[in-house]
C-alpha cells in the first residue's frame, strides 16, 4: 500500500493527504472487535483518528458500522508526527473525551509505516497495561483475557481494566456496513473535531517540530531480475536450482519443498 | 456548482467498492463462465441492504438518494455486471414502482419481502411481439369477480429464473389495447405461474434471464398497481429511475474495462517498452478517460436531477444513452489494447466487452432514448 502512496521526499513523511480516506485494515479488526465487545457486554464506542481533515471519513465509516461517536484530531500543527508525539497527543484526547474509558483498542500497525509502536506507547502515555498484537479478547468483570501468537507459540495472558489491547488483522472479519446504517449515519453523525489548541497541546512539542524521530531518507526497495543458464544434465540442475531457490520457493508456496523434495529421494 | 462527492458519497463507494472487490471479484469469472446465480453471495448481501436500496427505511429499506443508488450499481457492475443488473432491476423496477405507486397496504405487504431479498422482483413487459413498442403487449388481465385472471408469455425477464414477486404488464381492458395496460403482482407460488428455460445470452451470463408464463393466473384485485390503464404510466416512470440503473452499470463497466486496459498498456512489453508508451495506445487511453468522465458526470447530473425533486427523464435517457455508447466503445478499445490475450477468455476484458453490448439494447434502446431525448427538447424548445 505504502508504495502506492506518495512521498514528501523533504521532510520524509508520507502524503497522506493525497491517499484515499480508508480505515487502516488492523484498526477495522479493532473496531470489530470492539463491537464484539459491545454486543456482549455493552457500553459505548468512541473512535479518535489523528490525521488530515479527511480522516473524517474514517468516523464516518467507523459510525456507520455502529461506534457511537467520534472523534478527529487534526491541525497543521500535528502534521508530520512521529509515533512518539502521535501517542502524546492521541493520550490528551482520550484524557479530555472520555477519561472514564475502560478499554482502548487500537490496530496492531498501520498499513503505511508499519512500526506497531502508537499502542504501546499510547498504554505508557496513559500510565495503563497494555497488550499488542491480539488475536482473542474476553471480558470478565473487570479483567480481560487475551490470546495473541508470540514467536510461534499461544500466550494467554489476564490484565485488568482500564488497559489498552492492539488487535491484529487475524482476530476476526470486520464488518461491512449496511447501506441503511450508512445513510443514517450521514445524516445526524456525533463528529468532533480538535486542534492542538483544544487539547492545550504547545505546537513545538507536537507534530514534526515536537517529533524526536527524524527519518533521514525513504527508498522503496525494488528487485531485480537477471537470467541464469544452467548446464549439466537434468538431475543436476533440479538439484542446483533446489539448492540455490528452494526456500524461495518454499517460501512462495508456502510449503516446506526441501523436506517434500529429499524425502522422496530414494 | 461543487463537482466533489459529498462524504456520504465517498463513503457510500468507497463500503460498496470494498463489499465487490472481496465477495464478488474472486467469483465474477467463474459464474459468467458457468452461467451461475451466485445464492452464497446474494445471501451475504441481504442484511446489507443492497436489495431495499431505495426502499424507506420503515419498510426495512437504506432509502437511499438516487446519487448513492448510481454509485452502488457504477461499483457493483465494475466488478460483475451481471449482478449488478441483478441489484438494478429489482430496485429500479421491482421495487421502485410500489414504492412510488403502491398504496399503503400493498406496500406493507410487499415491500419488506422485497428490501430484505427475501423475495427478488423482476418487471415484466416485453413480449415476443412487445419490446420497444410497450402499447402491443399481448398479455391480458380479465376481470372475473374481484379477481384478475392473468394469460400470456413474457421474455426476456432480468431475475426471471430467480424472481419471488413479477411485475406484469398486462392489457386490462382488450378495447383499448396498450391504452389499456395495467400492472399487475404476481408471487411466484401463484398457480399457473411458471418460469421457462434460463436464456443463453452473450453477456450477463450469471443473470437468470428467462421467460415466464402465466396461465390462468389468478390474482386479487388489490394485486393491481396504480388503477386500471395507469400500465404506461408506471412503466414509463419506473423505466426513468431504471435508465439510472442501467447508465451507471454501464459505467461500472466501462470503468473497469479502462483500468484493465491502463494495467495492461503499462505491463506489455513490446519493441522492448510497455505499449503505453505508443502515442496510438495514448490516444486510445485519453479518449476513453475523457468518455468515461464525460458519461459519469452526465450521470450524476441525471441523478442529482432526480434528488433535487425535478423531472429527470430527459436527463435519464441522456445518461443511458451516453454511459451505454461509452460502454461499448469503451470495453471494444480495451479488448483492442489486449491484443489477442483480450480476445482470451483468460481475461476479463473480453466479459466486459460482451456484457457492455446490452446497456445499448435493454432498458430502452438507444434508439428509444433518442426518440425521449428528442421528444424532451422538442417541447421545451420553440
Amino acid at each position: 500500500m505504502v508504495s502506492e502512496l506518495p512521498w514528501d521526499s523533504k521532510t520524509g513523511t508520507l502524503r497522506r493527504d493525497l491517499a484515499e480516506g480508508m480505515m487502516n485494515p488492523a484498526c477495522a479488526n479493532a473496531l470489530e472487535a470492539a463491537f464484539q465487545i459491545k454486543r456482549r457486554y455493552g457500553g459505548d464506542i468512541i473512535t479518535i483518528t489523528m490525521g488530515p481533515p479527511m480522516a473524517e471519513e474514517v468516523l464516518y465509516e467507523a459510525t456507520a458500522m455502529g461506534a457511537d461517536r467520534g472523534v478527529l484530531l487534526t491541525d497543521p500543527y500535528m502534521a508530520g508526527g512521529d509515533t512518539f508525539v502521535t501517542s502524546h497527543t492521541l493520550a490528551r484526547a482520550i484524557e479530555k473525551e472520555c477519561p472514564d474509558f475502560d478499554l482502548v483498542l487500537c490496530g496492531c500497525h498501520t498499513s503505511d509505516s508499519e512500526t506497531a509502536q502508537v499502542g504501546p506507547q499510547l498504554a505508557e502515555e496513559l500510565d495503563i497495561p497494555g497488550v499488542a498484537y491480539v488475536e482473542q479478547l474476553e471480558i470478565n468483570n473487570r479483567t480481560v483475557r487475551m490470546q495473541r501468537l508470540s514467536d510461534n507459540f499461544f500466550e494467554t495472558l489476564e490484565m485488568d481494566l482500564p488497559g489498552l489491547v492492539t488487535v491484529t488483522t487475524q482476530a476476526n472479519a470486520p464488518r461491512y456496513p449496511s447501506l441503511s446504517v450508512l445513510e443514517t449515519a450521514f445524516g445526524k453523525p456525533d463528529i468532533s473535531i480538535l486542534g492542538a489548541a483544544d487539547l492545550g497541546l504547545e505546537p513545538e512539542t507536537i507534530g514534526v517540530q515536537g517529533s524526536p524521530t527524524k527519518i533521514l531518507d525513504v527508498y522503496s526497495s525494488t528487485a531485480k531480475k537477471k537470467n541464469l543458464i544452467m548446464k549439466g544434465t537434468a538431475k543436476k540442475i533440479v538439484d542446483e536450482v533446489f539448492e540455490k531457490f528452494g526456500d524461495r520457493i518454499s517460501g512462495a508456496i508456502k510449503k516446506d519443498l526441501k523436506t517434500h523434495y529429499h524425502e522422496k529421494k530414494p | 456548482m461543487d463537482f466533489n462527492p459529498c462524504m456520504k458519497h465517498k463513503a457510500v463507494r468507497k463500503s460498496v467498492r470494498k463489499f465487490a472487490e472481496t465477495e464478488l471479484g474472486p467469483i465474477a469469472h467463474d459464474i459468467d463462465r458457468d452461467s451461475r446465480f451466485p445464492w452464497e453471495i446474494i445471501e451475504k448481501m441481504r442484511p446489507l441492504n443492497y436489495f431495499g436500496l431505495q426502499v424507506p427505511k420503515e419498510y426495512g429499506g437504506a432509502e437511499l438518494d438516487c446519487t448513492s443508488y448510481a454509485i452502488t450499481i457504477e461499483e457493483l457492475s465494475r466488478v460483475c455486471a451481471a449482478i449488478g443488473l441483478c441489484i438494478t432491476v429489482h430496485n429500479s423496477v421491482g421495487a421502485y414502482p410500489i414504492v412510488r405507486f403502491g398504496t399503503p397496504e400493498q406496500k406493507k405487504r410487499f415491500l419488506p419481502r422485497l428490501a430484505s431479498g427475501e423475495q427478488i422482483g423482476a418487471f415484466c413487459l416485453t413480449e415476443a411481439n412487445a419490446g420497444s413498442d410497450a402499447g402491443a403487449v399481448e398479455t391480458t388481465a380479465i376481470y372475473d369477480n374481484g379477481q384478475y385472471v392473468i394469460n400470456g408469455t413474457k421474455v426476456f425477464v432480468t431475475n426471471g429464473g430467480v424472481c419471488g414477486l413479477a411485475l406484469i404488464f398486462a392489457v386490462t381492458n382488450t378495447d383499448t389495447q396498450g391504452a389499456g395496460a395495467s400492472v399487475l403482482m404476481v408471487e411466484k407460488d401463484t398457480p399457473g405461474f411458471s418460469v421457462g428455460e434460463l436464456e443463453d445470452l452473450c453477456g450477463m451470463r450469471a443473470n437468470p434471464v428467462s421467460s415466464l408464463f402465466l396461465e390462468d393466473v389468478r390474482v386479487p384485485e388489490d394485486n393491481m398497481l396504480g388503477r386500471p390503464g395507469d400500465g404506461l404510466k408506471i412503466g414509463l416512470n419506473a423505466l426513468d429511475t431504471g435508465r439510472i440503473g442501467i447508465a451507471a452499470q454501464a459505467l461500472g463497466i466501462a470503468q473497469a474495462a479502462f483500468e484493465a486496459a491502463v494495467k495492461y498498456s503499462k505491463e506489455r512489453q513490446q519493441f522492448k517498452k510497455p505499449i503505453a508508451s505508443f502515442q496510438t495506445i495514448q490516444n486510445y487511453l485519453a479518449d476513453m478517460a475523457t468518455e468515461i468522465d464525460a458519461a459519469r458526470l452526465l450521470l450524476y447530473r441525471a441523478c442529482a436531477i432526480n434528488d433535487a425533486g425535478q423531472p429527470f427523464g430527459t436527463e435519464a435517457a441522456m445518461a443511458k444513452l451516453y454511459c451505454s455508447t461509452v460502454a461499448s466503445r469503451v470495453t471494444n478499445l480495451a479488448l483492442q489494447i489486449h491484443g489477442g490475450y483480450g480476445y482470451s477468455k483468460e481475461y476479463d476484458v473480453e466479459r466486459y466487452f460482451r456484457d457492455a453490448k446490452i446497456t445499448e439494447i435493454y432498458e430502452g434502446t438507444s434508439e428509444v432514448q433518442r426518440l425521449v431525448i428528442a421528444r424532451g427538447v422538442l417541447s421545451q424548445l420553440t
